[in-house]
């Protein structure tokens, strides 16, 4: 009987398996469907005739370039170095002309772009290491190996499916980026259909595999690099909520899941030319919808769809009595916590920023108010927390001050880009607030185990930080003159706009209708085919053996388990 | 009752969706989108949560 199961087992995890190779076959075939890439455009001719300005060689000699005997001396001022010499001539019998000067310009202010936007990107990635030790820190230390290993697999399965189609849905139709010299131009196609007399943009359809669509490009590679990290963000939030009961081979196949659709979708309808972006052009409602950096699109996401998992799984053992009170289930090692918490925090300082895509130009240089909005934020966020605990509770607690801190950042990062630094305060504080009173709601009302407090600090904190772009916009910032297509600043209600509101609220309630439902039903078919929860006895024994075959912390004499029921235990 | 937490949440979520065609008035449009947040939510939390909670494994036994 047992052999029979265990087969019947087997074979759900071979089925789902097939489904999955399936669905990535689909994609690939998806690609050689496709028409062929655009040509792209031919440069413009040069102009005949008699040389222009232009073209005219230079006289270097006037810009007063250091000779190389200056140069053999050294340059401790910094002021030799970098001049008209280092302007590369593209004719070099010719000389260097104004063309060159210029075009050099040009390719300054797009590198300068490209690196920042790189370099945030880097940032970004690093996240990952702070979320893996605020989940590993906030879990028991029998489960230490098994959720450092889904906060560390996480990135490889979320960039393998991201690079097969997600970056294609999300971003397919985005080309060309204007602060990126103009690259990525083929990629424009969206699939959208007509509705109210209305275009809706769904999903983008070029740039599968990276190298469809105009997709082999250097502009392309920035923005792969920088979203690719963004989604890896979103999907790591769910694996705090189901961490101690969450079977890795389910993870495995939601991690990919998510990566390849969930995460796109939305963020193709936010982002990428779709619906939502476009609630402006088409309906009047303010700029349409406005996430600067990803409240609503990374940590919204990621909360409600942590939210639909934990609803499935169900709490851990011990986690509630048979009458339905709590058990507080600390984690394990606070300092691993907070140390977390400064490393995500420092990681945001690429997320928030890095989203202009650009250092120079188009309003750019608003990065500094972006940063200074980050930090303030996350401050804001920490004292609201530790103050709701001190007061309710007596004592200023460390785990909720982290998560005050990061929920501040969430809250912050959609608006980030549209607030001043009132604002910014404010929106932190509140959530800092917030994050408490929906994790004890979520605990105590909802009976919903969720043990590092991931739904509340990203899905609750994404939805405020949502909300609050169409309440505290300023209608300041300047990215190119329009945003989604819509001449002027974003600007909220408490600023003038109400349209904007309206437009944020519709995010809202596609994060909790629409993504929300969709993760859900994902998630229960995965239930079906291979189940989600691990064994009562594999739970209790700890993950790190069962599922991963070693200790997290091998050396180490762990306390033994709570005491629960006996019929808890038992059952699977 | 899973389905029918399910329908709701997606229900909800048409109806400020359906409202950007049924009226101009922001205001209209506003109300329209809290009524669909409030109806995926009572889906979620107040159906499908509560189907789910029946069989919690803290209550076996």
């Amino acid at each position: 009987m047992a052999r029979r199961r265990e087969m019947k087992l087997s074979n759900r995890k071979g089925l789902c398996l097939w489904m999955t190779a399936a669905m990535l076959l689909l994609c690939g075939l998806t690609v050689f469907a496709q028409a062929p890439a655009p040509a792209q455009a031919a440069p413009a001719p040069a102009p005949s005739g008699p040389a222009s300005a232009m073209d005219a060689p230079l006289d270097i000699k006037a810009a007063a370039p250091p000779s190389a005997d200056d140069m053999a001396k050294g340059d401790p001022g910094g002021t030799k170095t970098g001049t008209v010499s280092d302007v590369v001539a593209a004719d070099t019998k010719k000389g260097l002309t104004l063309a060159d000067v210029v075009n050099q310009a040009g390719q300054n202010r797009v590198a300068i772009n490209f690196v920042w936007t790189l370099i945030t990107g880097f940032l970004v990635m690093f996240m990952q290491a702070g979320f893996a030790v605020v989940e590993t820190g906030l879990c028991r230390a029998k489960n230490a190996n098994h959720t450092m290993m889904m906060n560390f697999m996480v990135y490889g399965f979320g960039l393998f499916a991201y690079w097969v189609c997600g970056f294609a849905i999300q971003m397919g139709s985005a080309g060309p980026y204007g602060t990126l010299g103009g690259g990525g131009a083929g990629l424009g196609g969206e699939f959208a259909i007509n509705l109210f007399g209305k275009s809706f943009g769904l999903w983008g359809t070029h740039g599968f595999f990276l190298t469809h669509g105009g997709a082999y490009d250097v502009a392309a590679m920035v923005m792969f690099l920088f979203q690719m990290v963004f989604m890896d963000t979103a999907l790591t939030i769910v694996t705090g909520a189901a961490a101690e009961r969450w079977k890795y081979i389910a993870f495995c196949v939601a991690s990919v899941f998510m990566g390849a659709f969930t995460y796109p979708l939305y963020a193709n309808w936010a982002w990428g030319g779709g619906w939502l972006s476009t609630l402006g052009s088409n309906f009047g409602l303010g700029h349409g919808y406005a996430d600067f950096a990803g409240s609503g699109v990374v940590h919204a996401v990621g909360g409600v769809t942590a939210l639909a998992v934990a609803i499935m799984i169900g709490p851990r053992i011990g986690k509630y009595t048979r009458t339905g009170k709590p058990n507080a289930m600390p984690g394990h090692d606070i300092t691993w916590v907070l140390t977390g918490c400064f490393i995500l925090a420092f990681g945001w300082f690429g997320f928030n920023p890095g989203s202009t895509l650009a250092a120079s130009g188009n309003g750019a240089l608003r990065i500094s108010s972006i940063a200074v909005n980050t930090m303030l934020a996350g401050c804001t966020g920490s004292f609201g927390a530790i103050l709701y605990m001190w007061i309710r509770y007596g004592k200023p607690d460390a785990s909720m001050s982290g998560n005050g801190l990061l929920a501040g950042l969430v809250a912050i990062t959609a608006p980030s880009g549209f607030v001043n630094t009132i604002g910014a305060t404010i929106i932190g504080f509140i959530a800092g607030i917030l994050v408490c009173v929906s994790v004890e709601f979520i605990e105590r009302v909802l009976k919903v185990d969720d043990p590092v407090g991931a739904i509340s600090v990203h899905g609750t904190n994404g939805l405020w930080g949502v909300i609050s772009v169409g309440l505290f916009a300023d209608g300041t910032s300047n990215y190119g003159g329009s945003w989604n297509g819509v001449n002027g600043s974003v600007t909220g209600l408490f600023y003038g706009d109400a349209g904007q509101l309206v437009a944020q609220l519709i995010g809202v309630g596609t994060l909790v209708g629409f993504v929300f439902t969709f993760s859900y039903v994902a998630n229960w078919i995965i239930d079906i085919v291979i189940g989600q929860r691990v064994s009562a006895r594999d739970e209790l024994a700890g993950l790190d053996i069962p599922e991963m075959g070693a200790l997290g912390y091998p050396e180490f004499v762990l306390k033994p388990e709570l005491e629960v029921e006996p019929a808890m235990a038992a059952g699977d | 009752m899973k389905i029918v937490g399910i329908l709701l949440a997606l229900i909800g979520w048409l109806i400020p969706i359906l409202a950007l065609s049924m009226t101009q008035s922001t205001g209209a449009r506003f109300i329209a989108c809290l009524i669909g947040i409030a109806v995926s939510l009572i889906g979620i939390l107040g159906v499908l949560n509560k189907a789910h909670l029946e069989h919690a494994i803290w209550k076996r036994g």
